[in-house]
């Protein structure tokens, strides 16, 4: 497994932010985390990453508990925050060089990759400029790349799209895709319905602190009873009026992943290296 | 690429790779000073080195004047080091506190380190390192010219300069260590609270210092500055001179390098190193093996829920803009509530304003017979010039971003349904409003505590007025005609291109009206001695530096109008 929630729970003084919340993100898939504003996604984020400790529950990643061996979870993790973070006078050729050293990258090893991810997030062309002067959709490549620089076993990203170009957010979701089928995972949380909908092998759905609804996206089709698109499915669930129709239907199972074959996202020709 | 070595899991990163990240960092800053920006480069060395020799003039001075009374002298050196030490240890652990509370769970950078591999404890190493840089800049700029004043005044040996440099470099951890305890602290416990600590804390000390000194003042002296005043204060600051605090013990290391005594300078001197060495790899541990959870609470802390409803800051822009129209006023309650809910603004303000009135109130009790004429003037002058330099800092760092400020939100400024012209204008007459509100009490203060009623008392005002006008027109007309709209933070903004021509305009202008006024002071006194009040001269000065103040901030704003009326956004 590569990322275990269990009955993981947090509060912000009187408000319970996430209430247990348990999670499994296995090894190959790219699972997506939906909820409306303030459903508790970026807080089981947080936790997941290490930044904030649960009140209860525990993470485990790649089998490192969290809590007990913070140092080594993290050294499988990559975390792409909504708000990407680089130092403002550095370049983006700097900021990943740092990245990387601070992963142990041998030096020849870590030139490489360096072009080869800059290349591949279109960053090269103003990798030598102060990152202060980037755009937000800039600065989300830039962070994205020095996250893949050390091949983490876990991508954790936060709204992944926002910013980005239809080109650049086409290739974001190659890359995750790819990445998945390398045998790792990406645990990406979203406002894009579709995005999730084309490249997620299972989907969770949060709400006021609690999973409403997890599985493939088959299988909330199949619990909503009609051929919902996932848009509507997310809207019954997240209701604040209405009864969800699916509230009673936990889906916790886990569903086999689509082979590649029958994946909506196309190959690649210029694939990464493993 | 997957066989390509990554540390061994659990292994944190060596500091030195987050060392050398915070040396690129300043590297490329410098870079791009020089290369962008060298006016400014040039322009903030030279007010350093101004700063310097005044310092060193006024140490000079005060230590000359202390020498003529070889008795006192004797005395009052070492409780100079004593207060200054004591005063340095409680800013410097405050001003790191707020420092390292910054850059371990108030910026995004933290989070970013934290979810990387590296040790708590490096990430809080680097932080603790690149505050006590910032920190210390004040002990800095006021040492380097108290060591160098000290070594002419007595003609001391080369040691004193070397033991005076490694006592401070010792020192500053000491109180640097203490700051990272308390940002800790703050963190853990009170992270909700981080900024009322801060402003509870910093009052506690302030009161603290006016009721030592006021409780001082009441039971020895009801006739000015007394020796029993003076005998009184300095026995209540015996307990400076403890033995048990870090400050005594650098005091004394440089007293006895001053008395030609090494030996036992080496011995505080050591004292001091080590104290400092030992407590911050203590603070670096034991900060570092809490971050985590301190940071976890930090994030965690309730969510602001206070809810404003607006009327108290409604009712004040309409009292204090009733001359402008109504629409106007709207865009000006905006400006007013961002006033009045950021803190560092009005403190800032305050402060300043607060310490100057301080210094008016006792002015007179320091001379219970009055000012003598040439003094009285003298006394003004140097009243006005305090009053008009501390208005432009506060518009060159508050004002002037105001327009840029905007920023993202331009298009919204510019669907308004009010002219650009008028936009422009409105934020000058909010900030007008404000800094007449807390100049001219001020200068009333200083008026009265110089008794300087009459013809010379109404110019006084009326120039403060004209320099008020004078350096919002600058820095709101220059923000329009210099804006940065990419830029969020006001700090950048306003040490930017723009913000550094605003500064130096604005102290011209200060320097422009400092002379109108210093010559309708002397002539005022040459007229009194001839027992007139006012003459030709000192109407036609101060209706120049009246113009002067009206003429500089009306051209500016006319400037900055037409850019802004041509910006395309």
């Amino acid at each position: 497994m590569a990322v275990q929630v269990d009955n993981v729970s947090k509060c912000y003084g009187r408000l319970r932010a996430v209430d247990g919340v348990s999670l499994e993100v296995k090894k190959g898939e790219v699972f997506a985390f939906l909820g409306p504003n303030g459903a508790g996604k970026t807080t089981t984020i947080k936790m997941i990453t290490g930044l904030i400790q649960p009140d209860s529950g525990t993470v485990t990643v790649c089998g490192q508990q969290m809590s007990t061996d913070n140092q080594t979870a993290k050294g499988h993790l990559a975390y792409v925050p909504d708000q990407p973070f680089l130092y403002g006078k550095l370049t983006a050729r700097e900021f990943m060089r740092f990245v990387g050293e601070m992963y142990g990258i041998e030096k020849d090893a870590l030139k490489r990759r360096i072009e080869h991810h800059m290349e591949q997030l279109a960053v090269t062309k103003y990798a030598d400029q102060l990152a202060e002067g980037y755009s937000h959709g800039m600065k989300q490549r830039v962070v994205l790349a020095a996250a893949l620089l050390h091949e983490p076993d876990v991508l954790v990203v936060d709204e992944p799209m926002v910013g980005l170009d239809p080109r650049t957010a086409r290739r974001v979701k190659d890359i995750f895709r790819e990445w998945a089928d390398a045998g790792r995972s990406v645990f990406m949380s979203t406002h894009t319905l579709d995005v999730a909908e084309a490249i997620a092998d299972r989907i969770a759905i949060i709400n006021q602190g609690r999973i409403v609804a997890c599985g493939t996206l088959d299988e909330l089709k199949a619990k909503a009873a009609r051929e919902h698109r996932l848009e509507d499915i997310f809207l019954d669930l997240t209701n604040p009026d209405g009864p969800p129709e699916m509230e009673e239907a936990h889906i916790t199972e886990l569903a086999p992943r689509p082979t590649v074959e029958n994946s909506p996202i196309e190959t690649v020709p210029d694939a990464p290296p493993a | 690429m997957s066989d390509m070595p990554l540390i061994q899991p659990g292994q944190s990163p060596s500091f030195r790779i987050l060392l050398r990240l915070k040396l690129s960092i300043l590297r490329n800053r410098l870079r791009q000073l020089t290369d962008q920006t060298p006016l400014q480069l040039l322009m903030v060395l030279a007010f350093l080195a101004v700063i310097w020799l005044g310092l060193f003039m006024v140490f000079d001075y005060v230590l000359m004047f202390i020498r003529r009374f070889e008795k006192e002298a004797i005395i009052a050196l070492p409780y100079v080091f004593h207060i200054f030490f004591f005063s340095m240890t409680l800013l410097l652990a405050i001003s790191t506190a707020v420092l390292v509370y910054g850059g371990l769970f108030a910026r995004e950078e933290p989070t970013f380190l934290l979810t990387t591999p590296n040790s708590p404890r490096n990430i809080v190493s680097i932080v603790y390192l690149e505050s006590l840089f910032f920190s210390s800049w004040s002990l800095l700029l006021l040492g380097i010219p108290l060591m160098l004043a000290i070594g002419k005044v007595q003609g001391l040996p080369w040691h004193f300069y070397l033991t005076f440099a490694v006592a401070f470099l010792g020192f500053i951890p000491i109180p640097g260590a203490i700051g990272l305890v308390m940002a800790l602290a703050v963190a853990r416990f009170l992270p909700h609270l981080a900024k009322r600590t801060l402003v509870i804390v910093t009052s506690g000390i302030v009161l603290l210092g006016i009721y030592w000194w006021l409780r001082a003042w009441m039971t020895t002296s009801q006739n000015g500055l007394s020796q029993e005043f003076v005998r009184r204060v300095l026995g209540e600051l015996a307990y400076i001179k403890s033995a048990l605090l870090p400050s005594a013990w650098v005091s004394k290391a440089i007293q006895f390098s001053i008395q030609d005594n090494p030996l036992e300078a080496a011995f505080y001197l050591a004292v001091t190193v080590s104290t400092g060495v030992f407590l911050s790899w203590w603070s670096t541990v034991f900060v570092g093996s809490k971050f985590a959870r301190a940071f976890g609470s930090a994030q965690s802390a309730a969510t602001q829920t206070r809810r404003y409803s607006g009327w108290a800051s409604a009712a004040l822009t309409r009292v204090m803009f009733f001359y402008l129209p109504q629409r106007l006023r709207g865009v000006i309650l905006k400006d007013v509530r961002h006033f009045l809910r950021d803190p560092l603004q009005w403190t800032q303000l305050a402060i300043l304003f607060g310490l100057l009135a301080l210094y008016l109130f006792y002015l007179p009790r320091t001379h219970p017979y009055g000012f003598e004429g040439g003094f009285q003037k003298v006394l003004c002058f140097m009243n006005f010039i305090a009053i008009t330099l501390i208005l432009s800092t506060f518009t060159s760092r508050f004002v002037f971003p105001m327009i840029s400020l905007e920023g993202k939100q331009i298009w919204l400024v510019g669907l308004w349904p009010i002219s650009r012209r008028e936009v422009v204008w409105g934020k000058f007459f909010y900030a007008l409003t404000v800094t007449a509100c807390a100049a001219l009490p001020v200068t009333i203060l200083s008026i009265n505590a110089v008794e300087a009623h009459g013809s010379l008392g109404w110019i006084q005002l009326l120039l403060t007025l004209a320099s008020c006008f004078g350096l919002c027109g600058l820095a709101i007309g220059l923000g329009a005609r210099f804006p940065n709209y990419k830029e969020p933070n006001a700090n950048r903004i306003s040490s930017g291109l723009g913000g550094t021509l605003n500064l130096i305009a604005s102290v011209a202008l200060v320097a422009l009206n400092g002379v109108f006024f210093g010559a309708v002071c002397f002539y005022s006194q040459q007229a009194e001695s001839d027992g007139a009040e006012l003459t030709a001269k000192i109407i036609g000065l101060s209706s120049l530096g009246f113009l002067s103040g009206v003429g500089a901030g009306t051209a500016a704003i006319m400037v900055g109008v037409r850019r802004f009326r041509a910006q395309e956004f």
